[in-house]
């Protein structure tokens, strides 16, 4: 490999290079154009130092016969499945020197493992969160009050999102009002002060939280016969997962009533696709661009996209649907290039999510270990 | 992709039966075009009163009499010259996803039991005197009968070819006729065994209808319980919780609900002599339905202290699933399976490259992979022919590794096992097990078999005394 990063540097030094140059890349914000030539470079560039730094990593690839060395496309850098971070630590260096580890989300009571994601630069992390949330919630750059039913780091401090979230506080002037409890739900009237609070001073809002945190805060007001008007300009992320065929509906039903209970419009309501393996997210751009941009997610130009057949991994033409890999450059520190079980279409103005792929049909009596596992345990 | 080259219409009602107003409905499925009605609940109505009506004429017959009826129909699937069988396995590999040549040997296993000899061994399995279904017989309390139900729904999943098909013959068999929904991936069968039942006798034939619909069409469903006295399911867990709630609680009702199986290899099957056919064995059950049947072994636990380590039995496995490969290969997966084993492969030669222990061994584009898996804990599985060998001290802790999966539990495969076959066994049962078997079995258990734990045509009767007759 004859980048400027020799094989003999110390994969530590090569860490911190690349970072460096990586936030420099992200703080010229998501409308920045990278062009292929050099996305394809930075993305060689890193998976260099991963091969070097990434032991565990480097095995995968040299089972498959992949070095640096054979390499000239990013595309075939080996993707690692979303589900082996519940099973090995994916990190560059000593796990243990991580400067964060997130938790993918899951009920430790049913005794399933959660996937951990080793973050040896939160900088970076940080770097790659806010001016792409910036770019879709807050495109004018003004103050906003934030509401955020996500807990905060320190409730959570094995969450990227609430680590997010926390990045977003430090970053804005105006507190963060944290009104999320981990793992218990929002408290409706603490949110109905805040609101109120947010009222009198006029300054618009941007509530935060995922999608069962919002259908929890609008049982809640439901029941108490609350209906509040967030400020003219207020705003939502919405975020969490798109589980089979009927979370269209049911997202449709949740903003329906985000619309009457809290007085924020759907082209208002912007949902955030992430996930903890992959520190880069996706936003549908519905403030900029309103209903068509509904069901359509874009990606700022370090993290790269793909629709795979199911069968083959062989990437399909513009508009097939298929497994979704990503090439996220902000994992530098650990893997950048993920396939995740989640179906969808990528076409040049974006990603549309169809959620986990399902069967067509339920085939039938034999299934997972793991799953049977957790309906066993379930039972009691 | 090019147009389908067949065309299968995936009902069959008695005569006279209309269609429903809605017309019919196609997909593809593979090389076949697959239609379907767009029923309502009134036909689905329709259609139970009409299969019901038929029971007097059913009933007219003796059990012994129906068994050979449908063992004529059935054998046809058997013989080379006949064209129902030629159509069967035109139509099979395109609606169930198998290779053609897995499509014939699932078809050979299951229509050797579809017999008259096969089925009046069932008969008389189950039924001390069979002619307790035609009336009155002494027993119990002076005299007893079993009674068929009037009419059995049967909802059937799509997992292995072949399965609707036996749920219809079980139902006549007990002379109930019966409303069959098979799954998308088993629509063939029970088409072409209600037409050739139809074509042989009208008394049987005006007692099955086979209708398909996708699934979760619970208008449709919801129409075909209520009409039922005995609910048959099959399917994932939720699939069959999902019918249950929705059935009347007069109506009996009968789940196959999701089972895994495993395979136990002791330390005789790994001496020289005979670790190749163990290989070869466990190789055929592992791939056999390209792994969906229940009866398919996810894990295989491997015996320590052998001539041959687990991790080499897991390379000699490898080489004889290529081997499978080469005269029954792998058939097509759906996005969701094929997804399943990209994580799960792919997950374990990361466990590998991470000094765990773990090595995977595949065939690449075949699809194939073997994991030889030394971490504790059961791992994930999934279908597609992949499994995990995992080395036990001794093949006695078995029972207390799966344990934890005891209601889900249904076959443990064995081999090696020698003298301590029947301890092993006791405590397997004890966990759950309802079923252990020789490698080379696990596929077709015998039609008498006790089905996820009980008779499978004791499940749908009624008993009914006469005292002190």
């Amino acid at each position: 490999m004859s980048g400027p990063i020799p094989s003999s540097a110390h994969p530590e030094e090569a860490l911190t290079v690349l970072t460096r140059e990586l936030e420099t890349l992200f703080g010229r914000g998501v409308d920045a154009l990278l062009d292929p030539a050099a996305f394809n470079e930075l993305a060689l560039r890193v998976f260099a130092l991963q091969f070097e730094a990434n032991q565990v990593y480097r095995g995968f690839c040299e089972r498959r016969r992949v070095t640096p060395d054979t390499l000239t496309r990013w595309e075939d850098v080996p993707a690692v499945p979303a589900t082996a971070f519940k099973h090995v630590d994916l990190v560059c260096g000593d796990p243990s020197a991580a400067e964060a580890i997130y938790l993918t989300s899951g009920t430790s009571s049913r005794g399933e493992q959660r996937g951990r994601h080793h973050v040896p630069r939160v900088a970076l992390y940080r770097a790659a969160a806010l001016p792409n949330l910036r770019a879709h919630l807050v495109p004018e750059d003004r103050p906003l009050a934030v509401l955020s039913l996500i807990p905060s780091p320190t409730a959570a401090p094995r969450s990227s999102l609430s680590a997010m979230m926390g990045f977003v506080a430090e970053e804005w002037g105006d507190p963060v009002r944290w009104l999320g409890l981990a793992d218990q739900g929002s408290d409706p009237g603490a949110f109905r002060r805040a609101a109120e609070e947010v009222g009198e001073s006029g300054r618009p809002a941007l509530v935060a939280g995922t999608a069962f945190e919002f259908v929890h805060l609008l049982d809640g007001l439901a029941r108490a016969g609350e209906t509040l008007a967030l400020p003219p300009g207020s705003r939502i992320m919405e975020t969490g997962g798109f589980k089979g065929r009927a979370r269209a509906v049911e997202r449709a039903e949740l903003y329906a009533a985000l619309e009457a209970r809290l007085g924020v419009s759907r082209y208002r309501v912007v949902n955030e696709y992430g996930m903890t393996e992959l520190l880069s997210q996706l936003y549908e751009p519905v403030l900029a661009e309103g209903a068509g941009a509904v069901g359509r997610h874009v990606a700022p130009p370090w993290l790269k996209v793909r629709a795979l057949d199911p069968v083959t991994l062989a990437p399909l033409a513009a508009g097939g649907t298929g497994l979704l890999a990503f090439f996220d450059l902000a994992n530098v520190g650990s893997v950048c290039h993920v396939l995740t079980e989640d179906l969808g279409a990528v076409s040049a103005d974006g990603v549309r999510l169809q959620g986990r792929s399902p069967g067509a049909e339920p085939r039938g009596c034999s299934l997972a270990v793991e799953d049977l596992l957790a309906a066993t345990e379930g039972r009691r | 992709m090019s147009a389908p080259a067949q065309d299968f219409a995936a009902w069959s009602l008695p005569e006279g039966t209309g269609l429903p107003g809605g017309g019919a409905r196609s997909a593809p499925a593979g090389d076949v075009l697959l239609r379907w009605l767009d029923a309502d609940p009134a036909w689905v109505r329709g259609i139970a009163e009409a299969l019901r009506g038929s029971r007097d004429a059913l009933r007219r017959l003796t059990a012994r009499e129906v068994a050979a009826l449908c063992g004529a129909a059935g054998a046809r699937f058997l013989d080379p010259a006949d064209p129902l069988r030629s159509r069967a396995l035109a139509l099979l590999p395109g609606t169930s996803g198998l290779s053609a040549e897995m499509s014939e040997a699932v078809l050979d296993g299951m229509a050797r039991d579809w017999t008259g000899e096969r089925l009046e061994r069932l008969l008389a399995a189950e039924f001390t005197n069979a002619a307790a279904l035609d009336g009155f017989v002494p027993g119990g309390l002076g005299l007893a009968r079993a009674v068929g139900p009037r009419l059995c729904v049967q909802i059937v999943s799509g997992s292995v070819p072949g399965v609707g098909a036996t749920a219809l013959l079980r139902s006549l068999l007990v002379k109930g006729p019966t409303l069959v929904k098979p799954g998308r991936g088993d629509v063939v069968l029970p088409v072409l065994l209600a037409d050739a039942l139809r074509s042989l006798d009208p008394r049987l034939g005006g007692g099955v209808a086979v209708v398909y619909w996708p699934g979760g069409s619970e208008a449709l469903e919801d129409a075909a319980l209520s009409e039922a006295d005995v609910v048959t399911a099959y399917g994932s867990d939720d699939a069959v919780r999902q019918l249950r709630v929705r059935t009347p609680v007069t109506t009996r009702f009968v789940a196959y609900h999701h089972r895994v199986s495993f395979g136990v290899v002791g330390r005789e099957a790994l001496e020289p002599g005979h670790r190749h056919r163990t290989a070869s064995e466990v190789a055929g059950a592992v791939a056999f339905f390209d792994q969906r049947g229940c009866v398919s072994p996810q894990i295989v636990f491997v015996e320590e202290g052998g001539e041959a380590s687990p991790g080499a039995f897991a390379r000699e496995l490898a080489t004889a699933m290529q081997a499978v490969e080469r005269h029954l290969p792998g058939g097509t997966l759906d996005p969701g399976e094929a997804s399943l084993r990209h994580q799960v492969r792919g997950t374990a030669e990361l466990q590998g490259a991470a000094g765990t222990g773990v090595e995977v061994h595949d065939g690449g584009a075949a699809g194939w992979s073997v994991i030889y898996d030394p971490v504790p804990g059961l791992g994930p599985s999934c279908v597609g022919r992949l499994v995990r060998v995992k080395p036990v001290a001794d093949i006695l802790d078995v029972p207390e590794l799966v344990s934890p999966l005891g209601h889900h539990l249904q076959t443990v495969a064995v081999a090696g096992c020698g003298a301590r076959l029947e301890r092993l066994a006791g405590a397997l049962t004890e966990a759950g097990v309802s079923r252990v078997a020789g490698f080379d079995a696990t596929p077709f258990p015998a039609p008498w078999w006790h089905h996820d734990g009980q008779g499978p045509l004791g499940a749908l009767v009624r008993w009914a005394d006469l005292e002190g007759g």
